[in-house]
């Protein structure tokens, strides 16, 4: 055991705390900082060299501290939970974002909206019924009739073309994701290989980590994207079965014509993420809803225009139709000319008015548009409801697991302080050791021999 | 579980998103007076809401149908009235004119003027019009349901008011049933017992008969139409309940109930309150405030 080895010693150990107080105060410093993963530096005892037996190897002499390494604490497999709960979260979400957009269309119940509008069309027939002559009350009357039509298919053509603008920006919203999860793929891919580099030279890799989990959520978030982790720190990233990341490789993501994802070219199955919530939204979801405008649309025209041909107008003439266009965005009133309205049930001009009393009645007509448009309403109802239940609860299991994944890997100010003082004292202990060693070394140096001077 | 700076405020600032949306929500309902907002407020409500709007408006209309209807009739009512009383007059003169004892050329043709001037005046009354329409004449699109000659010009027609759910009245008494067919029509009879005065006033005696048989179609068309007016104040009634008991439907499924909800907003704010107070609050000590 040499004589320095004492001095040797404390100098590890004023080196290892110095380097636990660098890392605690890196953990400071990020305290605040998003995708930050909180570091602690491991020491280890420096084990004796397994020596060549020797005469003096009786006494194992110690050997000091070392620095084994950064340890980034988070757990890989809480990780990849949150990957999968916020892959969800980005589904569900855009789903109810995407009903609730359609819901606003429909203002209900309400004194405005198409129910509404339709019963007062309805009623303007049952005035005409009292007043069906060519007369100013008459015509007036009649008029009526024509505005308050006019009126629901004007709500109809509105209502219908902002479906059409919810699914052209559901588009838009889709593309711009696309050129996000793409982005996000070409800078795992480098990170992929700096991380390869680096650990293969020993470098820290800790704050790449950070980055590469960061990007990883997003992922998740945008697409769903499931990742494995290699050894190495490389990440192998698949969408929907197709690998999207491999090494320093990304395969570019596409959207086709029919709004479906692709990963270089081959179909990615339903993988999550706002992606797939905007997906469904745009293929399923938002169609379907227009749909059923249309058959709103297209019950109107079809009974009002079915009792018109069976009617007769003021000059006793058989009736034209009222409407035309049998889709929501298509749909008008055809004729200009209130006189032409039939509410006349019986041929030659006169003042019957026995087919505006039916066409009165057609609020309450089975298969007729006011029952169409009320299914279309609570259906809708009830989506929006049940999605947004499940909006909410994904959204708190998310939270969740991001408040677990947080408290593994968070920094805690508290604990970091604790560390500060133990490093500081560890410090200053380890500095008086080489005060001390340096003491005795004085007395062995320059006090030996001077016995009785 | 290790609690950081960092979980600790992701909780507080979750509990207070939660707490604020719930305030959020039960401000809207109270500001805006109903539980229904949007349809997914509550998918069944709004569906049975949808309803009772729709049915409000058709009793709505059922009631401005009945008034219409109210307003017809009593024009057919005071019509008949005044009617028949000019066949009263008409019958005294007939009456006046069968005593021949007291009568003289002279006599008879001013009663026959008078009863012409009558005539004149019934045929008037034949073609009454309510807002532009004669009321009877059927469907006609016409002015008149009876031309100068006393000849039905309308048709035979039925004027329905809607006034109930499957309630569909007739308004409308016919020219036909009400002044007689045309040649046996009242008009013909004033005519026949107007030459009659003039030419041989005993033979009236037969023009009586015809007489009283027009005022019985006439007083039996009053009492009919009468039956009606009453089965359509039955259906005003009915509307007004209706309406009553729709409204306080609707009011009950999309109203809030003010009190329950003041209070539930009075304790939403409490949480609130105590959520903004205990997120103030987190961490605002840590190890550093008591080392030196």
């Amino acid at each position: 055991m040499s004589s320095f080895s004492g001095l040797t010693n404390a100098l590890a150990a004023l080196n290892a705390q110095r380097y636990g107080l660098d890392v605690t105060g890196q953990n400071i410093s990020n305290a605040s900082t998003p995708g930050y993963t909180r570091q602690r530096a491991e020491f280890g005892e420096v084990a004796p060299a397994a020596g060549v037996p020797s005469l003096y190897a009786t006494q194992r002499g110690a050997s000091g501290v070392t620095v084994t390494g950064t340890t980034r604490m988070n757990d890989p497999v809480l990780d990849s939970r949150v990957r999968a709960e916020h892959g969800k979260n980005g589904q569900t979400q855009t789903a109810a974002t995407a009903l609730s957009g359609v819901e606003t269309l429909i203002d209900e119940p309400s004194d405005n909206g198409l129910a509404a509008q339709l019963s007062d069309f309805w009623k303007s027939w049952s005035a005409m019924a009292n007043n069906p002559g060519g007369d100013a009350n008459g015509l007036s009357a009649r008029n009526v009739v024509l505005q308050k039509g006019a009126t629901v298919a004007a709500s109809l053509n509105a209502t219908s073309g902002a479906l059409d603008r919810l699914t052209q920006s559901a588009s838009d919203q889709l593309n711009q994701t696309v050129v996000d999860v793409n982005d996000a793929a070409n800078s795992l891919a480098k990170l992929n290989g700096a991380i390869a580099v680096a650990s293969a030279t020993g470098a820290p890799t800790n704050a790449l980590a950070d980055q590469r989990d960061a990007l990883l959520l997003q992922l998740a978030d945008n697409a769903g994207a499931t990742a494995s982790l290699a050894g190495d720190g490389q990440v192998t990233v698949t969408l929907g079965g197709q690998t999207l990341v491999n090494g320093t490789t990304a395969t570019a993501v596409a959207v086709t014509s029919a709004h479906q994802l692709t990963v270089g070219g081959a179909a990615a199955g339903p993988a999550g993420g706002a992606a797939q919530g905007l997906v469904d939204a745009i293929s399923t979801v938002l169609p379907g809803y227009s749909a059923q405008l249309d058959s709103v649309a297209a019950a109107l025209s079809s009974t009002v225009n079915g009792a018109m041909a069976a009617g007769y107008d003021l000059a006793g003439n058989a009736g034209t139709p009222f409407f035309s266009g049998t889709t929501a965005g298509t749909i008008s009133v055809a004729l200009s000319d209130p006189t032409k309205l039939a509410a006349s049930g019986v041929a030659g001009g006169n003042l019957d008015a026995s087919n505006a009393s039916a066409v009165a009645n057609f609020g309450t007509l089975a298969g007729g548009a006011d029952g169409v448009y009320q299914s279309f309403v609570s259906g809708l109802a009830s989506s929006v409801q049940s999605a947004s239940q499940q909006a909410t609860v994904q959204s708190s299991v998310t939270a969740s697991v991001d408040a677990q994944a947080q408290s593994v890997s968070g920094v805690s100010l508290d604990e970091e302080t604790t560390s500060l003082l133990t490093f500081q004292r560890s410090y200053q202990a380890a500095s008086r050791v080489l005060t001390t060693v340096d003491d005795t070394l004085d007395t062995l140096i320059n006090r030996t021999g001077r016995v009785g001077l | 579980m290790r609690v950081t700076e960092g979980s600790a405020v992701y909780s507080s600032l979750a509990g207070l998103q939660s707490t604020a949306s719930r305030l959020a929500a039960l401000q809207s309902q109270l500001s805006s007076g109903r539980q229904i907002t949007k349809p997914s407020d509550s998918p069944t409500g709004t569906s049975q809401a949808l309803g009772l709007r729709a049915e409000l408006t058709r009793v709505d209309q059922y009631g401005n149908n009945a008034t219409d209807a109210i307003g017809w009739m009593t024009t057919t009512d005071s019509t008949l009235s005044s009617a028949v009383t000019q066949l009263q007059s008409v019958r005294s003169l007939v009456l006046q004119g069968l005593n021949t004892a007291m009568g003289t050329p002279t006599s008879n043709n001013a009663l026959a003027q008078q009863v012409d001037q009558l005539r004149a005046s019934m045929l008037s009354l034949s073609n009454a019009t309510y807002q532009g329409r004669p009321i009877f004449g059927g469907t006609t699109a016409g002015a008149v349901a009876f031309d100068s000659t006393g000849n039905y010009v309308g048709d035979t027609g039925t004027v329905t008011r809607t006034v109930g759910p499957s309630t569909t009245v007739d308004i409308n008494n016919s020219g036909t049933d009400v002044f007689g067919p045309d040649g046996g029509n009242v008009f013909s009879v004033l005519s026949d017992i107007s030459a009659k005065l003039r030419s041989d006033p005993s033979t009236l005696t037969s023009s009586l008969q015809d007489l009283d048989t027009a005022m019985t179609r006439m007083s039996s068309q009053q009492a009919l139409s009468g039956a009606v007016y009453q089965r359509v104040q039955v259906a005003q009634t009915v509307n007004a309940t209706n309406t009553l008991q729709l409204k306080s439907q609707l009011s009950n499924l999309q109203d809030i109930d003010l009190a329950s909800m003041a209070v539930q907003v009075s304790t939403a704010d409490a949480a609130y309150q105590a959520s903004l107070a205990t997120t103030a609050k987190i961490r605002q000590t840590s190890l550093l405030d008591y080392l030196r």
